[in-house]
């Protein structure tokens, strides 16, 4: 598909009153039934569960209380979490953009045979779990791994490069880099090689192309893969368990300890609904961004 | 009237398309953990279960965790699909409290009378049904010299190979009341400062905290060196590693983990699940299992071998130091908190 083609699309054909609405309410029943039971129904149970009585046994009563989330605002640990999920996701996401956009932009502008074995190749880590791609990471940033032994052939000092916040960088960054370069290549759709071709035939150097054609043009992508993989990165927890070493807490690790091992279920559901919450203003930021944007 | 609903559950639960082998059948649910656990208690005591009960099966429904066993009875409180479930004692409690389960007692499960004081644990529907204990686990290629005391993890040699399952998780909680107790800590519920502190020496060693999948394949493929884990499933990774794993009881002590066997309030195959919890803690089942996997059995009447009994806690009662799980729930929390603000940042 051409950008130029994106952009031309024409406006809608107006739909005729009366008609036209039965089989889109037809068309979105499914989908919203599958997401009232599938979704809504266990996220209003979550929200339930949240105001429950909890005993330091584990054992929940169905009596109402705001216990759990007072504990969770007055303990500045909380507030901790929170802020180390943000940043550290943050972190990731910025780092996820800048190692998937030159891909993304080769991408775009091959074509062909090499296009398909390319974007194979981009989409096919996706085809293996987190969980064994994380155990990779765990060969490759060991103590004895592949970067620590070859820094100390060339004897250099090695580098702790897991068990902690690095660890987890590195891992989710190259986890979640599929998800941005799919982002961003779908973004990519106003990026018109002509209009490149005309700025430079005009006498304009690469970078500036770059800054005042391309950037502009692909914001729209990199909106949409920042918000993905800030809300990938703020709800994964295997990679954060496997590769922090039990010293990086993040809300997603920290819900699956108060639900699986301190069986503190009022508590993981409340940090699950605080995970929605910061999910719904990541959501509003980028409809904000992709309004000025576009 | 009572088969034909069992029959229907058992149709419905697993699929099955035999039905008349289980019009005469009656089916025992048991929700236990699985991998290892479920491997070796399947041949130790599921199949010589079904072998002198010929009219009852046993359906062995795994599940990774206490917490997700807790889970699924909740979730199925209004109709149960298990009899039986074999869990850590302090999630046992919750259920209790939870009244997800019936009361096991001598009028049901007659063998009850035979277990040791401890495997009975008040305000607990269920009875303990293995002894599990913490125990240092190292590599024997790569540490030379047995270590003999919890604080060898503070050894300078040791420096990043250490693996310790932390807290949350009960080993690290074990940890610390080990050694606040050799510290001369005299009461846990009051306080483990002495305990924390003396992690917080291990600390700076500590390579992970969060071992994975488990801390033996850590400690056996040289990752970490030395560490802390469950004795049985130690025992059990040492023959399978070909002795590279080793296992000792420091000289500080241990404290036990105890798994209880509990009943399933308004569970499909009542009688028969009673029935079979009634073999799981018979001497001859904790006897088999002890064999097989190492626990320490909680029947006082079975009489188990002396090369098996020799790698449980059974024979070094001493050194066990005696813990109230249910208790020290109360307590958890400040000491997490200890945790994470006096031992977590000494190991970054």
């Amino acid at each position: 598909m051409s950008a130029g083609a994106a952009i031309a699309l024409p406006a809608p054909a107006p739909r005729e009153r009366g008609r036209g609405v039965a089989p889109i309410v037809a068309l979105l029943a499914p989908i919203a039934l599958i997401n009232a039971v599938g979704f809504l129904a266990p996220v209003l149970n979550l929200a339930r569960m949240s105001f429950y009585e909890v005993e330091p046994t584990g054992a929940m009563r169905e009596v109402y209380t705001l216990a759990t989330w007072a504990k969770v605002f007055s303990d500045g640990y909380y507030a901790g979490l929170i802020f180390d999920s943000i940043t550290v996701s943050l972190g990731i996401t910025l780092l996820t953009l800048l190692c998937s956009y030159p891909i993304a932009l080769y991408l775009h502008r091959s074509s062909g045979t090499w296009r398909t074995i390319l974007l194979v190749l981009v989409i096919s880590p996706l085809l293996t779990s987190a969980v064994v791609r994380t155990y990779g990471w765990i060969a490759i940033l060991a103590e004895n791994g592949l970067v620590n032994n070859a820094l100390a052939t060339l004897g250099l000092a090695k580098l702790k490069l897991m068990f902690n916040a690095t660890g987890v960088t590195i891992g989710l960054t190259e986890i979640l880099m599929p998800y941005m370069i799919l982002a961003l290549l779908a973004g990519f759709g106003r990026l018109d090689p002509r209009v490149e071709e005309a700025a430079a035939t005009l006498g304009a150097p690469p970078f500036t192309i770059f800054r005042r054609i391309i950037l502009p043009l692909t914001l729209p992508g990199i909106a949409l893969g920042c918000l993905l993989c800030f809300v990938l990165a703020v709800s994964s927890f295997i990679t954060p368990k496997l590769l922090g070493g039990g010293r990086v807490f993040l809300l997603a690790t920290e819900i699956y300890d108060e639900a699986i091992v301190t069986l503190n279920w009022p508590l993981a559901a409340t940090l699950s609904i605080l995970v929605l919450i910061i999910f719904g203003g990541a959501l509003m930021l980028y409809s904000r961004a992709l309004r000025a944007i576009l | 009237m009572k088969t034909s609903v069992s029959f229907a559950i058992a149709v419905v639960l697993a699929g099955l398309s035999a039905p008349a082998a289980f019009a005469q059948q009656q089916t025992v649910t048991v929700m236990g953990y699985s991998g290892l656990f479920q491997e070796r208690y399947a041949k130790a005591v599921v199949e010589p279960f079904m072998k002198a009960n010929p009219g009852i099966k046993v359906e062995y429904f795994p599940m990774p965790n206490s917490a997700q066993m807790l889970g699924n009875l909740r979730a199925q409180k209004a109709a149960p699909q298990a009899d039986v479930v074999i869990m850590d004692v302090s999630v046992s409690k919750a259920a209790t409290d939870e009244k997800l389960l019936t009361k096991i007692d001598e009028k049901n499960v007659p063998n009850v009378a035979d277990l040791y004081p401890n495997a009975r644990i008040p305000d607990v529907d269920g009875v303990g049904v293995t002894f599990d204990n913490l125990v240092m686990l190292y590599n024997g290629e790569a540490v030379k010299d047995a270590p003999k005391s919890w604080m060898d993890l503070a050894k300078p040699e040791f420096k990043g190979k250490v693996a310790i399952p932390g807290m949350p998780d009960i080993q690290g909680l074990s940890l610390v009341l080990i050694m606040d107790k050799a510290r001369g800590g005299t009461d846990y519920l009051k306080s483990v400062e002495k305990g924390i502190a003396a992690l917080g020496e291990i600390a700076p060693n500590v390579q992970t905290w969060e071992p994975k999948p488990e801390v033996y394949p850590v400690i056996i493929s040289g990752q970490a060196v030395i560490g802390a884990g469950w004795n049985a499933r130690a025992q059990v990774n040492a023959d399978a590693s070909g002795g590279k794993l080793k296992a000792v009881l420091p000289e500080e002590g241990s404290v036990f983990q105890i798994n209880t066997i509990s009943l399933v309030a308004n569970g499909p195959g009542k009688d028969a699940g009673a029935k079979f919890a009634n073999y799981a803690l018979s001497a001859e089942a904790q006897k088999a299992f002890t064999e097989s996997m190492f626990y320490a059995p909680t029947n006082a009447k079975a009489q188990i071998s002396d090369a098996a009994i020799a790698r449980t806690a059974v024979k070094s009662m001493n050194k066990v130091i005696p813990v109230d799980w249910i208790a020290l729930a109360k307590v958890r929390d400040p000491i997490m908190e200890q945790w994470r603000r006096k031992v977590i940042p000494l190991s970054r």
